[in-house]
């Protein structure tokens, strides 16, 4: 009886519902202009290991968030446990049961175990205050049940990763959870840590707990998962038990369009033309492992992968924003130099960062002043700044790149997000550079000022720009590149040369699918 | 003045600051985005009403006085300007004044350097232990500057009084003596020597690239630092300067009174924090000025003055100036975040537009929309 929601927006499937626990039934809500989640039906039996399934921006983790009370929903409905019910911030999420163990762990380092476990007013009291001895020993029962490998009084900030989600899990117990969300776990742990933290999971299935699990990786979803259920583009698109599944089924709803298993290139292609970049068996901490390719001049290459699978170390290893594990970087005949930005930008290395906010712009200062940043970046510091010349560069900005602005002197922060990604790009092609990477060159832009940014790139490299281009939307990458390396747990899986382009094609490797 | 309104794609125009009509509204818009405007009034309202009811304030000697009184605040506000304009504090400056002093009376009296080259070598003394104390331990080690400041300001009092001997050791040098004494052309040289300085820190805060550095790293070091921009050497340059422009200041001290003293300048960062921030430059950087800290000098200076001359408690002073400093703050978030400061502005409190900018920036979830037209290439 799987696939009973095949097409768009249709209901969760209605036979479940019967012995359904959890269930969401056509969730709503908009961010601002943009609608994370438009029809989300969700389903989940009593004491089953239930896996969202979507492509980035697919509306998994708002799912998540508002099961876990972080997001209110603009419409639709939560039921648990045949009672609606409305988890409006974390607290009363956890007091109906529903507790949330995430990548980023919520945990107060400098605390024990015991501490973080009972966190708050929830440890063993006497009459002379906290009963520490009972309050250990509790924890200690919860932790036998985990057959964990720490004590109560260890510090938290002693434990590794994994032992770390351990104690959310076991502060999830402590409060009597019956429904675990787990978002993207296994994301920072070794393949021997993921084997603990799946048996764990199953054995407290096994106990009765209801489990949502959130994972990119393919091969996790067959190992260990009950059901499934698909998102794309904020709606429930399919959802039935995983034995009902296979790889290119599970890929084919994702993406929303069936596609034969085009035929990848692994490892480096011998390229006709010949190298401007070469980057050789580069590490950069543990998110990149390892990787190797070349690319030329008025080229575009485009990293897919999806989240933390390594396409943002990647550039940063590249462009010196984080020194490099090992590994070289060769730009035509100088070798780069690890962890120096200044050398890069003097071999003609340019860096569109995919955090605008945090990493692009200086958001109080103007127009002007963003866009002459970098080109400016080895003037004399005692030299007068030059108004004209970065009078005709916002006016060059203006006319080339569409920007538009007030005047030179308004503050980038006033600008909507298509032109500050606007002055973000400009502020490095006025470099002229002879290598451009770019991580997400579009997040946070509207449709026009889109078009607007891959015209320009578009323009640049035929111009002879080459491209390095990070990107979770695959159909940017499409657009744009000339390659595509897909990437998996920092390493590069797939090479596609444009013939093999194909979204249900990299979205299999992306998720670790077989080559 | 016109009204900013963004200027988007023709799909979606839509006005960032609501348009209000006529020339107050205008006014209004003009205060908003200068704060240091709304303190400027303020400023001439109390000379005015000072000017009115003290016969004594607006008179040529008064303002003298006024003027030279605020010498050592405004050294040490200046410097502190361009240190928290790159999203800093220096703490230190309060013992840098007192520590100078004795500088200069071992370079002028121990080792009989001549008065001039002995300033200048005190104020570099000041900029090299500014620097390369406060400014590598911080710019370069990392370590946070309210620890390093603290630090530092414990470390140069003790030495002030290690080689003062807790004694006030006097001076008598004919140039400290005029430039403390001295007019020329009717306006004191001290404030000559303000008026220099100011216009130099004016100039190089606001027309050289140093300038642009030290507001790009206090906006935003990360984006700064992936532009190009030499992080640690800004910090460094901007600790120089404060201790450069504090020990300026602990000279001009010692020509006022005509002595070296271990206590001077003791109080004086509380005061110089005070007009920075009424200045209108921000704690976490990025935002502020030059010209808003000299407003934010005047305007305890006046102040001060003011009520001595009314024979008021100086205590008062004080407590006009912290409401001021509060009162000030307080408008200018109104004036970035407007209205809704008033109607909800608790600390951690969780809303909707937090919550998407937080997931936009980890560009997880709720992320870029997709694109629902395809461009052909």
């Amino acid at each position: 009886m799987a696939r009973v929601c095949e097409g768009e927006g249709l209901s969760s499937d209605d036979e479940g519902t019967k012995d359904a626990y959890l269930s969401v039934v056509d969730l709503h809500k908009r961010f601002g202009g943009i609608a994370a989640l438009r029809g989300a039906h969700l389903t989940v039996h009593r004491g089953e290991i239930h896996s969202l399934v979507g492509a980035n921006g697919s509306g998994k983790s708002t799912l998540l968030n508002v099961l876990s009370g972080q997001v209110f929903p603009d419409a639709g409905a939560v039921v648990l446990d045949g009672r609606p019910v409305r988890p409006g911030s974390p607290t009363r999420a956890l007091a109906m049961g529903i507790a949330t163990v995430t990548q980023e762990t919520t945990l107060a380092p400098h605390l024990s175990v015991t501490e973080n476990v009972l966190l708050g007013p929830r440890k063993r009291r006497n009459w002379y205050g906290i009963d520490w001895r009972a309050s250990h020993e509790e924890v200690a029962r919860i932790l036998e049940q985990l057959e964990v490998d720490f004590e109560p009084k260890d510090l938290v900030s002693r434990l590794r990763t994994d032992q770390q989600q351990m104690v959310e899990i076991a502060r999830a117990l402590s409060m009597r959870a019956k429904v675990l969300l787990l978002d993207e776990p296994t994301s920072a742990l070794s393949q021997h840590e993921v084997e603990v933290l799946f048996r764990l999971i199953r054995s407290l299935r096994d106990r009765g707990m209801t489990i949502v699990f959130v994972s990119h990786r393919m091969s996790e979803l067959f190992e260990l998962v009950d059901r499934i259920t698909i998102l794309r583009d904020g709606q429930t698109v399919d959802a039935g038990p995983i034995v009902d599944y296979d790889v290119e089924r599970i890929v084919e709803k994702m993406v929303g369009r069936a596609g034969r298993l085009r035929q990848a290139v692994v490892g480096n292609d011998a390229q006709a033309r010949t190298p401007l970049l070469s980057v050789r068996d580069l590490c950069v901490g543990t998110q990149v492992r390892g990787v190797s390719f070349d690319l030329a001049q008025g080229e575009a290459v485009g990293i897919a992968g999806l989240g933390g699978s390594g396409g943002t170390a990647l550039l940063d290893g590249i462009f010196g924003s984080v020194a490099r594990a090992a590994g070289t970087v060769q730009l035509g005949s100088a070798l780069l130099r690890s962890g120096s930005i200044r050398h890069a930008m003097a071999n003609g290395v340019a860096y569109v960062p995919g955090d605008r906010k945090q990493l692009g712009l200086v958001p109080n200062m103007s127009v002007a002043e963003n866009l002459s940043m970098a080109l400016t970046s080895d003037a004399g510091r005692l030299r007068r700044v030059r108004v004209g010349r970065e009078r005709s560069l916002v006016q060059a900005a203006i006319t080339e790149f569409g920007l538009v602005a007030k005047d030179a002197r308004q503050s980038c922060s006033m600008l909507s997000g298509g032109n500050q990604q606007k002055v973000l790009i400009a502020k490095w092609l006025f470099e002229h550079p002879r290598v451009l990477l770019m991580d997400e060159p579009t997040r946070g832009v509207d449709v026009g000022a889109k078009r607007d940014i891959y015209d320009l790139l578009l323009k640049e490299k035929s111009k002879g720009l080459a491209m390095l281009i990070s990107s979770s939307e695959t159909e940017e990458l499409l657009l744009l590149c000339d390659r595509i390396l897909v990437m998996f747990r920092g390493a590069v899986v797939a090479e596609l040369q444009r013939d093999a382009f194909d979204e249900a094609t990299i979205m299999h490797y992306a998720m670790g699918g077989a080559v | 003045m016109t009204v900013t309104t963004d200027v988007e794609s023709p799909a979606q125009k839509r006005p960032l600051v609501r348009r209000r009509a006529g020339r107050t509204a205008s006014l209004l818009q003009w205060m908003s985005t200068n704060q240091y405007v709304a303190v400027f009034g303020l400023l001439i309202v109390m000379f005015v009403v000072f000017t009115v009811t003290q016969g004594r304030f607006f008179t040529a000697a008064n303002i003298r006085v006024l003027l030279t009184s605020v010498s050592i605040l405004w050294m040490v506000s200046l410097g502190l300007t361009v240190v928290m304009l790159t999203g800093g504090y220096d703490l230190s400056l309060a013992a840098m004044v007192g520590l100078s002093g004795f500088m200069f009376v071992g370079f002028f009296s121990t080792f009989g350097i001549p008065a001039l080259p002995a300033i200048i070598l005190t104020v570099l003394a000041g900029a090299l232990v500014g620097g390369a104390v406060n400014g590598l331990l911080i710019g370069w080690l990392g370590v946070p500057f309210l620890v390093v400041t603290i630090g530092t300001l414990s470390i140069f009092e003790g030495t002030t009084y290690l080689v003062s001997g807790t004694q006030t050791i006097s001076v008598t040098s004919g140039l400290l003596n005029s430039i403390g004494f001295s007019s020329a052309g009717g306006v004191p040289i001290t404030v000559w020597i303000m008026i220099g300085t100011l216009l130099v820190a004016y100039f190089v805060l606001r027309r050289t690239y140093f300038g642009r550095d030290v507001y790009a790293v206090g906006g935003n070091a990360a984006a700064a630092r992936l532009s190009g921009v030499h992080v640690t050497r800004t910090l460094v340059l901007a600790y120089a300067i404060s201790g450069g422009l504090a020990a300026l200041g602990g000279v001009l001290e010692v020509s006022r009174i005509s002595a070296a003293s271990p206590t001077i300048g003791n109080t004086v960062i509380f005061s110089a924090t005070a007009a920075v921030l009424i200045g209108g430059t921000v704690l976490g950087g990025g935002i502020g000025g030059i010209v808003g800290t000299v407003v934010g000098v005047l305007f305890l200076g006046v102040l001060q003055n003011g009520l001595a001359l009314s024979g008021l408690a100086s205590s008062w002073q004080e407590v006009v100036s912290g409401a001021i400093v509060v009162l000030a703050v307080l408008f200018h978030q109104f004036q970035h975040k407007g209205y809704p400061l008033l109607r909800r502005q608790r600390p951690g409190a969780h809303d909707d537009a937090a919550a998407r900018e937080a997931q936009f920036a980890r560009g997880r979830g709720t992320d870029a929309p997709r694109v629902d037209t395809h461009v052909s290439a």
